[in-house]
């Protein structure tokens, strides 16, 4: 594991893993998951490429977007519950309403 | 060119009196309109009355604005733009003493749109700055199409959709041709400027071809006065508008496209115009006998109106593709006198529909008799626009004409067919409202109070300027 | 004094009885017609008396001396171009005022016994006096433009006076055809007023005679104003309006289509004489133009049975005659015969309206007859009229008929088939007239037996200008002295004469005893089917070409091709529309694939670039 190119394949194929998630998943709440998926393989790669370059920005950064991915989370998973009560449903197919 | 920091008013004036007339109460939005609208015509009065025109002087005022990207609010007040700026305040304090439904249903929208489109066209015949320029001849829709829209017939959809697609399509093709001229002039002197003085040293250079830039131009302002075959958006809008809208769709918003013809296509492109002189001629003249033909079979009387409006825009467009001094002046003068005279048709034409619905010109409808004041002024006005002697119309139109004459007589001898043309339908129209024997009686008044001082007025500056158009051909050296 | 009051009182009268119009439509009195009437006819009083000071100012002067000009104010100043509001009065402009001033003041007087029962008095004799101030405007003015004003304005004038009675849209339709056909010839003097800028520089009249232009220019120019003449003097081709133009009121008739705005193409002819005679051609071409109108329009009036459209077809053949004059050069002749024609023919008509108010607005002359002994009056004066007509010695129209007839023979530009179509002209004016002078007044009566009882003598204030003007028309003759009598002249005016009274004695013979309406051609009556013509061609050629540009081009083209535009462009809206699914997944989708497939492009240039320079 000291290998950091490694960590950056890893972090790569989490991160199409977690979009693949957010495109084709219907139900909000495994899209929201995928997310979550996609800004741990991006916190995955600051702190690899920290590793490489030898500077500490990147796990600090890492650190930022963990808080900011819980805030996001907990605001998103409110958003989820808001429609699934209001509309009964949590699949994203029935929930069109950018149009029209 | 005398520097004058008084010009700012005559754009701050309309744009305050768009802002507050938010919070003057509904009941006394008219009385507001028209004060704003008279302090509007005073300033301009004022203003003009100061500033000496000959010999191609007059005001001018810079503000810095987008300095960096060579773009600066330049307003000029010279011999065009002084008749065109003092034209829209007149007709604006002439239309906005007309009652209807548009001081019923959302009034001080109305006032606030009003004001707001007076804003963008003094800001258009001021600004010498082409982006600026461009911005407000764009920003004159806007008012427009709501007025079209909120206050207009039910037909209206289809029509303000084409009046603005058409009119977009040829204003965007300007604003390229702006930006392509302002990389030439960067390319050529290292300064990025879109001032028409910067950008009119382009023309004297042989080496660069403007035709592209010269088409842009040309399409934009055609369409906007509109000049045969581009005037296919005008019936419709002119039907459907209600009648505020039409008197500035007429009066004013045509001669938008017959002074960006004077004030910026003859300094940009006057190589280029020149070539082009012999094809315009002939759409002109061809306009005027065109439009001429279909008012006459015409059955909506606004319809009518509306065709000749065109058909006697294309005697300015005439006296404008002359290319001479004189045949310019020429063409203000005729611009104004139609702007007044199709003003007060329109005018008249709104109080003659409020007294009796579905008038059409395929039957007599006899109201003479019962309003005998209303058609001794319908018919002063009537014969303005065949431009009789005597009226100002006439001079304008005999100006044009003898102007255009050695230049191109053929043009000249088609557009003369127009003016016998002129005379059928304009009598039909009369005729067709006025005389036969009517069968109703409705219980409405003859015209009266503010509707008549307004109508007389106009009607005697007709008259007046008819022998005493003296202060109008200043712009022209006499030799 | 100055000649601008010539112009200025029946400006004053039209602006002052215009205002009582309104005012009374306002407050919804009603005005008597002798009251405008009055001030309608004062105005025209004094003008005719500043008119008659001038007389006896030029009368004995020189003739240098004989021209005034009076500059109004400056009218139109753009560059190089410097027009005046100027008057101008010479010996030519002088015996025009007079006419309209002096038979107009008498029709004024007239009509206040005609217009009485008329319901706007006030707007008539504002019309009225509207007209002389346009028709003074056109004699008067030192510039074409400014003739072109009172050009313009009697056009007006006439428009609003034969539709004066505007609930009948025939008379209205009648208005507008005037206008219309005038406005053709207008076109003519427009373009001639250009042309003439162009080679002169210049608009004022004398400036334009003393000009030289090229003879192909003077051509052009002549041939234009002559044009322009024929609008307003109803010669061919554009004489059909004349008969319709009988609708409105008989005074009206009498003043602006016999006495003097016809004769404003004979007026306008002097005026460019000096320019005429360098143009030979276009002389002979207003010769042939007048003689043949001249003698159609009298074959035409042959079959008429209204007695106004006979003395309307009368006009124009008197007309024809006054070109004809002017066509051979003699131009004085001419003018001689304006005004000798403006006293007989206003006198005929005005007689005539007097027979139609006694027979309450009846104009069929075969339901008329034996009118002597109860009309005397208009009898005796319409004889005079008839005789001066006729060219019977010592009435006013012999000397200035038969001047003309010498001239068509012996001027240089004359020749004998003018002089044979001219007294063939002659004869059946002859023939006319007499018929219509018979079967009115001579003949046994053919009347209703209910309007025959009511039938009475017009009162004085109409009779007097009746007088007034068969007094002229017998001395009116005498005041023209021709000079130059050549040896076959005395000859040519015993033909004449003799022709007119065989031919007067042929027709009294044939219409003394009628009692019955006479079969005539419908073809002739119908003005040789040469109004219908034009109605079908080119009335119903512009609504076809109208309609045909409203439904081809209007609508075909230019309708369908905004039509089009918009479509595509709704078009175009509703393919891309079908990318906006609405979904967030799919619209994530697309932004993933574009950003994918940029970053390939990119790639892929980077690679091009390492593998061609990269080492």
């Amino acid at each position: 594991m000291n290998d950091p190119w490694l960590m950056l394949i890893v972090s790569c194929t989490v991160f199409v893993i977690g979009l693949i998630g957010v495109i084709f998943r219907k139900n909000l709440l495994v899209v929201l998951m995928s997310i979550e998926l996609m800004l741990n393989a991006v916190n995955l790669s600051f702190v690899a490429f920290s590793k490489i370059h030898h500077v500490l920005d990147g796990q600090i950064n890492a650190l930022f977007v963990m808080t900011v991915a819980a805030a996001e989370s907990a605001v998103g998973l409110g958003l989820v519950i808001a429609m699934f009560r209001t509309l009964k449903t949590a699949d994203s197919d029935q929930i069109q309403m950018l149009r029209d | 060119m005398e520097n004058n920091q008084e010009l700012t008013a005559l754009l701050i004036l309309p744009l305050l009196g768009s802002l507050l007339s938010w919070f003057i109460p509904k009941a006394s939005q008219r009385l507001y309109a028209l004060l704003v609208s008279f302090l509007q015509l005073a300033t301009g009065i004022y203003i003009a009355s100061h500033a000496n025109f000959t010999k191609g002087g007059g005001l001018e005022q810079t503000l810095p604005w987008l300095s960096d990207l060579g773009i600066q609010l330049q307003l000029r007040l010279d011999s065009t733009s002084v008749w065109f700026v003092l034209l829209s305040g007149f007709v604006s304090f002439v239309v906005l003493g007309l009652k209807g439904s548009w001081y019923r249903k959302q009034a001080r929208l109305f006032t606030s749109l009003s004001f707001f489109l007076i804003f963008a066209m003094n800001t258009a015949f001021l600004s010498t700055n082409l982006i600026v320029f461009y911005l407000a001849y764009e920003a004159v829709f806007i008012p427009m199409i709501l007025m079209v829209g909120i206050w207009g017939t039910n037909a209206k959809a289809t029509s303000v959709f084409r009046f603005f697609l058409m009119s977009f399509f040829g204003s965007i093709l300007m604003l390229v041709s702006i930006f392509y001229l302002s990389y030439l002039s960067f390319l050529k002197t290292g300064n990025l400027s879109t001032n028409l003085d910067d950008l009119m040293k382009l023309s004297a250079d042989s080496n660069i071809s403007l035709s592209l830039c010269f088409v842009g131009f040309l399409l934009a302002f055609a369409i906007k006065v509109p000049l045969f075959p581009f005037h296919g958006w005008l019936k419709e809008v002119y039907v459907n508008a209600p009648t505020p809208a039409t008197i500035w769709m007429s009066s004013l918003l045509s001669k938008l496209g017959v002074f960006g013809f004077i004030r910026f296509i003859g300094p940009l492109f006057m190589p280029t115009f020149v070539e082009y002189q012999g094809v315009l001629l002939a759409l002109a003249a061809f306009s005027v006998i065109y439009a001429a033909f279909l008012a006459i079979q015409e059955k909506n009387p606004k319809s009518l109106l509306a065709y000749s409006s065109i058909s006697h825009l294309g005697f300015v467009m005439l006296g404008v593709f002359s290319l001479s001094d004189a045949g310019r002046t020429s063409a203000i003068v005729l611009s104004v006198s139609h702007g007044l005279t199709s003003a007060v048709l329109f005018y008249l034409y709104d109080l003659i529909e409020v007294r009796k619905e579905g008038i059409s010109m395929d039957r007599y409808s006899g109201m003479a008799r019962q309003y005998p004041i209303l058609f001794v002024c319908l018919f002063i006005g009537v014969l303005a626009s065949l431009s009789l002697p005597g009226t100002f119309n006439f001079v304008g139109e005999f100006l044009v004409m003898l102007h255009a004459y050695p230049v191109s007589a053929l043009c000249t001898i088609l557009s003369g067919i127009g003016v016998i043309l002129g005379s059928v339908y304009m009598l039909k129209f009369y005729q067709r409202i006025g005389f036969g024997k009517s069968e109703e009686m409705t219980s409405t008044a003859d015209i009266h109070g503010f509707d008549l001082i307004v109508v007389m007025v106009i009607l005697a500056i007709i008259i007046y300027f008819g022998f005493q158009p003296s202060i109008f051909l200043g712009g022209v050296d006499n030799v | 004094m100055s000649i601008l009051l010539i112009v200025l009182f029946p400006l004053i009268g039209f602006l002052i009885n215009g205002i009582r119009y309104i005012i009374s439509t306002k407050k919804g009195t009603k005005i008597s017609s002798q009251q405008s009437g009055m001030i309608a006819t004062f105005a025209m009083v004094l003008s005719f008396l500043v008119s008659v000071y001038y007389y006896f100012q030029f009368n004995g002067q020189s003739n240098e001396v004989k021209l005034i000009d009076q500059n109004l104010f400056s009218w139109i100043k753009i560059g190089a171009f410097h027009l005046d509001f100027a008057l101008r009065l010479d010996p030519l402009s002088l015996l025009f005022s007079l006419i309209i001033t002096g038979v107009g003041s008498l029709i004024h007087l007239y009509s206040i016994g005609y217009m009485k029962e008329d319901a706007s008095p006030a707007k008539y004799f504002s019309y009225l006096n509207l007209f002389c101030f346009m028709m003074l405007n056109l004699v008067l003015g030192s510039s074409m433009p400014h003739v072109f004003l009172g050009w313009e304005g009697v056009g007006l004038a006439s428009y609003l006076l034969i539709g004066y009675w505007n609930l009948d849209v025939e008379k209205v339709m009648a208005g507008q055809k005037a206008f219309v056909m005038n406005r053709i010839g207008d076109l003519g003097f427009l373009i001639a007023m250009f042309v003439a800028y162009k080679y002169v520089g210049s608009l004022d009249l004398i400036e334009i005679q003393k000009s030289t232009m090229s003879p192909f220019v003077v051509t052009v120019f002549t041939g234009l104003v002559f044009f322009a003449c024929t609008g307003k003097s109803a010669q061919i081709p554009l004489f059909t309006w004349l008969p319709d133009a009988m609708a409105g009121p008989t005074p009206v008739s009498a003043l602006i289509h016999a006495a003097t705005m016809v004769t404003s193409g004979v007026y306008l002819l002097n005026r460019i004489s000096p320019l005429l005679i360098q143009a030979p051609q276009v002389l002979s071409v207003i010769a042939i133009v007048g003689v043949t109108t001249a003698f159609i329009a009298a074959i035409i009036a042959c079959a008429q049975k209204d007695i106004k459209k006979i003395l309307a077809y009368s006009t124009i053949s008197q007309l024809g005659f006054m070109f004809l004059a002017c066509g051979v050069g003699a131009f004085d002749a001419g003018v001689f015969h304006v005004m000798t024609h403006a006293f007989f023919k206003a006198l005929m008509f005005l007689g005539a309206g007097s027979v139609i108010h006694a027979l309450h607005e009846e104009q069929n002359i075969f339901k008329m007859g034996g009118l002597s002994k109860k009309l005397p009056i208009t009898t005796i004066t319409f004889v005079v009229g008839w005789a001066a007509i006729l060219g019977i010695p010592p009435f006013s129209g012999f000397f200035s008929k038969d001047e003309i007839i010498i001239e068509s023979l012996n001027s240089p530009y004359g020749n004998q088939v003018l002089f044979a179509m001219a007294l063939l002209t002659a004869l059946l004016t002859a023939f006319y007239m007499t018929r219509l002078l018979v079967l009115v007044f001579f003949s046994p009566s053919r009347m209703d037996k209910d309007v025959e009882e009511h039938v009475h003598e017009s009162p004085l204030v109409m009779t007097f200008p009746l007088i007034v003007l068969a007094v002229l028309s017998l001395i009116g003759g005498f005041w023209h002295h021709s000079e130059g009598a050549h040896e076959n002249s005395q000859m040519i005016m015993i033909t004449s004469v003799a022709v007119a009274i065989l031919s007067a004695g042929f027709s009294f013979y044939r219409y003394r005893k009628f009692d019955s309406e006479e079969q005539t051609n419908n073809f002739i009556e119908n003005g040789l089917g040469i109004n219908n013509f034009y109605n079908n061609f080119f009335g119903k050629g512009v609504t076809i070409v109208s309609k045909g540009l409203f439904r081809w081009i209007e609508a075909g083209i230019i309708q369908n091709g905004l039509k089009f535009c918009t479509w595509a462009v709704e078009f175009s809206g509703n393919v891309l529309k079908s990318f906006q699914v609405g979904s967030v997944q799919v619209y994530l989708m697309m932004m993933v694939l574009l950003g994918l497939s940029l970053m390939i492009w990119v790639l892929q240039g980077v690679m091009h670039g390492v593998l061609i320079y990269g080492k």
